[in-house]
């Protein structure tokens, strides 16, 4: 069976090489976007399976990242899972209701990070419901 | 560093330290588990104090940034764990 592609969206170069480690050891191939611009092309030349995405980047924030997945028709069903270092406030509804599917403040912990990415996958290939 | 004091200064500490905090974290356990080569006996025990104060900084950030107290106790599992494989 193929990997399943993520896309990790962050400025931060420790995070990024940190979050890849994590991630190919639990058998997916991982991508890296370092800025809002680079996001938008991987997401448009690659498009991954799944997106790991920080809110303060340079180039536009995750937002806009978020805002022009949501408009591109082949892309607006990719799951977007938040993680970031923002603050709580004002954040985490606004990204939920700008279509993540998760949000979660740095740090997380690695099951949390992983559960829901197994459970954001399995819900866009068909293979759960939300309540499941 | 925000000038101006207030939200921006709470901004500006919550992502430079929650970064921070991840890295430490997210290394921390990639040593825990191996993913970068076996530790010895001795050297989990370490790492494993150094995750466990992590959380703790977590948990005060939490509390002191967003007003969300909230326990340690993933890594005091990871801690745990770790023991248990020493045993």
């Amino acid at each position: 069976m193929d990997k399943k592609k993520i896309l990790v969206v962050d400025d931060n170069p420790t995070i990024r090489k940190g979050l890849g480690v994590r991630l190919r050891a639990n058998d997916y191939e991982v991508l890296f976007a370092e800025d809002a611009i680079s996001a938008t092309a991987a997401l448009v030349m690659e498009r991954p399976d799944l997106v790991v995405l920080d809110l303060g980047l340079p180039g536009g924030d995750g937002f806009v990242v978020m805002e022009r997945l949501q408009r591109n028709d082949r892309l607006a069903s990719i799951p977007v899972i938040v993680l970031t270092g923002r603050e709580l406030a004002g954040n985490r509804d606004r990204a939920l209701q700008a279509g993540a599917t998760a949000f979660f403040q740095k740090p997380v912990e690695d099951n949390t990070l992983l559960f829901a990415i197994r459970k954001a996958l399995d819900i866009s290939s068909g293979g759960l419901r939300f309540d499941q | 560093m925000p000038k101006q004091p207030g939200s921006n200064l709470s901004a500006y500490l919550s992502h430079e330290l929650r970064n921070a905090l991840a890295c430490i974290q997210q290394f921390g356990k990639i040593l825990v588990d191996g993913l970068a080569g076996e530790l010895t006996g001795e050297q989990r025990e370490y790492v494993g104090i150094m995750l466990e104060n992590a959380s703790r900084i977590r948990s005060v950030l939490d509390s002191a940034l967003d007003g969300v107290p909230r326990p340690p106790e993933k890594c005091a599992n990871q801690v745990e764990r770790v023991s248990k494989l020493e045993t």
